[in-house]
């Protein structure tokens, strides 16, 4: 044996292509490091509100007045603080209910019908003067909290024993809720003094009292309910099993987790909170259960979700934003005539910006080498 | 329940009544702006919906010219708390001291921010709560729609209207009722067929009622909706209507006969003025308003209403807006026989918004 062992080089001669000859692929990313999806997510945010500033000038408000506006007038000063926090409070909660349904991939478009269940329990609370008043609202919150599950009951029940699709059957019951709200705001539980189709209104003892100088309770009680979530997916053993539920449902019922008990148990506390949002919304905000206190908040819910990628954390911080682009956009409609669907319009960019965001954080472009040679 | 509900309501009144007197000496001195008036309205819909708030709209614009001052408006504004607060505020926060709102769903609202701003003077349309800087304002709305019920009467061959309603609550079925007595002023046998939609802007449903509606034999179609809809069916079928909230005959040329109109200007400008002048203060049980009043009128009449129908319709009008005549007073009786105003008296405001009877000639769905 006396042949040489000849090194081979393997280094390839370096060359430089033109650009039009090479050629990329696209590949799905296994996973990225959280600040690189940060990042990505922060650009997608950024160029949206480009997008959107644009616009807004476009449609006749000066430049220089959008960062008054957007932010100065509308975080710096009390009152607008105190309106954002007012809207946010139920946003919060509709977030969350949003995220803990969606991580048990179950999609949830009844948290319009489950709020106005919250609430109609809520109200029952009051109108048949159940328990001492020291109790009252206490029990409006776990009535509204009880109803709320028991709406989202049906959906989930259908999807594990029939495979019913919840997509149709949780919107439909929306419909239900809100006639049933008609009826009885129409039949017994119109105001008896003025018959107008609203209930009485509550006692100071059943509503959300002020935790501060003209801020509502509606907030705390929205961060302490957040903060339970994020200790429900993130450090409890239900938690755990929610991320196997999550990544691979057939997966997870092989491997033993308790699959259905699982998504039941997410899919109720998903109703829960929507309930506890409509309870907010009449004892915080209305004082009386009225006819449309629910309407846009379902749609809110799913969107703010969607932004925060089903976390808890970040659903509180999307909500906030979102109240404020609300309670700005009010200001642009007094100040500049701008319509409230300017505001709409912003948030849908917001949405679609982010959505397509995901595509860099789950794809990557890789240079293929050598092409065509 | 019931009980309970009234002991409520009795222990409200006595805490009012004892806090009043208090309340009563510091109001005495009425509203006073500090500095120049600056106005802002807050629309419920936007401005141009054909109906309700482009009736506000149009006040706004004729308010403008006779007073000289510049008055902001604000569209789509929904009743809830949440999106009525912030916009309020900050037209407070930059210099404007008269809010008027347009939504009975302000109303609660409207309280609120009266409260927390006892400098800024508010006005509500078709609101239902009043204090010393905040007064509520609403058109006796069965005044216009009793004259426009005589002009469906006059152009109907059959005597079968039909009348496509919002709620069945007092301040509907006041028109109804109101509709049908002055219809059988014209037609003694005069019917009218209710079909209540639910909702006070739903097209979709409002054009099936009024199909329905001709196709069971009305030959006209009145409303108390805010869309267009019933007239431009109307006109599709080539029979006739009657309008409401603004000349519905925008819509329907060939079809409307009559339309009960709001006249805000009317009641708003010497209102306005009264502000100005200072020491204003608010009616604490609402200000109803009469057409005499300024609060509704009539667009009438098409070609269909025969000339000697007209003269009696305007001479009707005429009573009206001078103060003279009353559409509800006993005796009347509702469609079971029933008297609900006895003989000589005239029901109080209270008993009108609580209007859940019929007169007779009068079928609903129940």
């Amino acid at each position: 044996m006396s042949e040489q062992v000849v090194p081979i080089d393997v280094s390839q001669p370096k060359q430089r292509q033109p650009l039009l000859r090479r050629r990329y692929a696209l590949e799905v990313r296994q996973q990225m490091a959280w600040y690189w999806q940060a990042l990505i997510l922060a650009a997608a945010l950024a160029v949206g509100l480009a997008i959107s500033a644009l616009i807004l000038i476009a449609a006749g408000v000066p430049g220089g007045e959008l960062l008054n506006e957007f932010v100065i007038m509308t975080v710096f000063d009390a009152q607008s603080l105190q309106a954002v926090l007012f809207q946010a409070s139920p946003m919060i909660l509709v977030g969350l209910a949003g995220c803990m349904a969606f991580r048990a991939r179950f999609w949830n478009l009844g948290l319009d019908g489950q709020m106005i269940w919250g609430a109609i329990g809520a109200t029952a609370i009051v109108l048949f003067e159940v328990g001492p008043p020291a109790l009252r609202l206490p029990l409006m919150l776990l009535t509204a909290a009880v109803c709320g599950a028991l709406w989202a009951l049906t959906p989930i029940v259908l999807k594990l024993r029939l495979q019913v699709s919840e997509i149709i059957s949780t919107l439909m019951l929306n419909y239900l809720a809100s006639y049933f709200l008609l009826h009885l705001l129409y039949g017994s539980w119109k105001d008896p003094r003025d018959s107008f189709p609203y209930s009485p209104p509550f006692q100071s003892f059943e509503r959300l009292p002020e935790f501060f100088h003209g801020y509502s309770a509606g907030i705390p009680l929205a961060v302490v309910i957040a903060v339970f979530a994020l200790w429900l997916i993130g450090f409890s053993r239900a938690g755990l099993y929610l991320r196997f539920v999550d990544a691979n449902p057939k997966v997870a019922d092989a491997v033993g987790v308790p699959l259905r008990k699982t998504i039941l148990a997410t899919v109720l506390l998903s109703g829960a909170m929507a309930g506890i949002a409509g309870f907010v919304i009449t004892s915080g905000q209305e004082g009386r259960l009225t006819q449309s206190f629910y309407q846009g908040y379902g749609f809110s819910g799913i969107l703010i979700a969607f932004l925060a990628r089903n976390n808890p954390i970040a659903a509180l911080v999307v909500a906030l934003l979102i109240a404020t682009l609300f309670v700005a956009g009010r200001s642009l409609q007094v100040f500049y005539q701008i319509p409230f669907s300017m505001v709409q319009l912003i948030q849908a960019i917001l949405v679609i910006c982010v959505a397509s965001s995901d595509f860099f954080i789950r794809h990557r472009l890789r240079r293929v080498q050598g092409g065509e040679s | 329940m019931g009980m309970k509900f009234l002991m409520r309501i009795l222990t409200a009144a006595l805490a009012l009544s004892i806090t009043a007197p208090a309340l009563a000496t510091e109001a005495d001195e009425g509203l006073t702006l500090k500095g120049e008036p600056r106005i802002a309205m807050l629309y419920i819909s936007p401005r141009n919906d054909g109906g309700w708030t482009q009736a506000f709209d149009e006040a706004r614009l004729k308010l403008e010219e006779r007073l000289g001052h510049r008055i902001q408006y604000v569209e789509s504004v929904p009743e809830n708390a949440s999106s009525i607060r912030p916009a309020a505020e900050r037209l407070i926060q930059r210099g404007a001291n008269i809010i008027i709102g347009t939504a009975f769903g302000y109303s609660d609202t409207f309280e609120d921010l009266a409260r927390r701003h006892p400098e800024v003077a508010f006005l509500n349309g078709s609101g239902t709560t009043n204090s010393r800087n905040l007064q509520s304002f609403y058109g006796r709305t069965y005044e216009s729609q009793y004259l426009c019920g005589m002009a469906a009467a006059a152009a109907s061959k059959s005597g079968r209207l039909g009348f496509v309603a919002a709620n069945p609550f007092g301040q509907v079925n006041w028109t109804v009722n109101a509709f049908a007595l002055g219809a059988q002023k014209i037609n003694p046998d005069a019917t009218v067929t209710v079909i209540y939609t639910g909702s006070w802007n739903d097209p979709v449903r409002e054009r099936a009622a009024a199909a329905a509606l001709i196709d069971r034999g009305a030959d006209v179609i009145g409303q108390h909706v805010d869309s267009p809809t019933p007239q431009i069916v109307a006109q599709e079928r080539g029979v006739f209507g009657t309008g409401h909230h603004r000349d519905m005959s925008e819509f329907a040329p060939a079809a409307t006969v009559c339309s009960s109109v709001w006249v805000w200007d009317r009641f708003l400008e010497p209102e306005l003025e009264n502000i100005f002048a200072g020491g204003w203060k608010p009616q604490l049980d609402g200000a109803l308003l009469s057409m005499a009043e300024g609060g509704t009128d009539i667009a009438c009449c098409g070609p269909a209403v025969a000339e000697e129908h007209v003269s009696t319709i305007m001479a009707a009008r005429e009573e009206l807006l001078q103060g003279n005549k009353r559409i509800y007073q006993g005796p009347l009786y509702d469609r079971n026989g029933t008297l609900k105003i006895a003989d000589g008296e005239l029901p109080s405001d209270g008993e009108l918004w609580q209007m859940d009877w019929f007169v007779k000639g009068v079928i609903t769905q129940q």
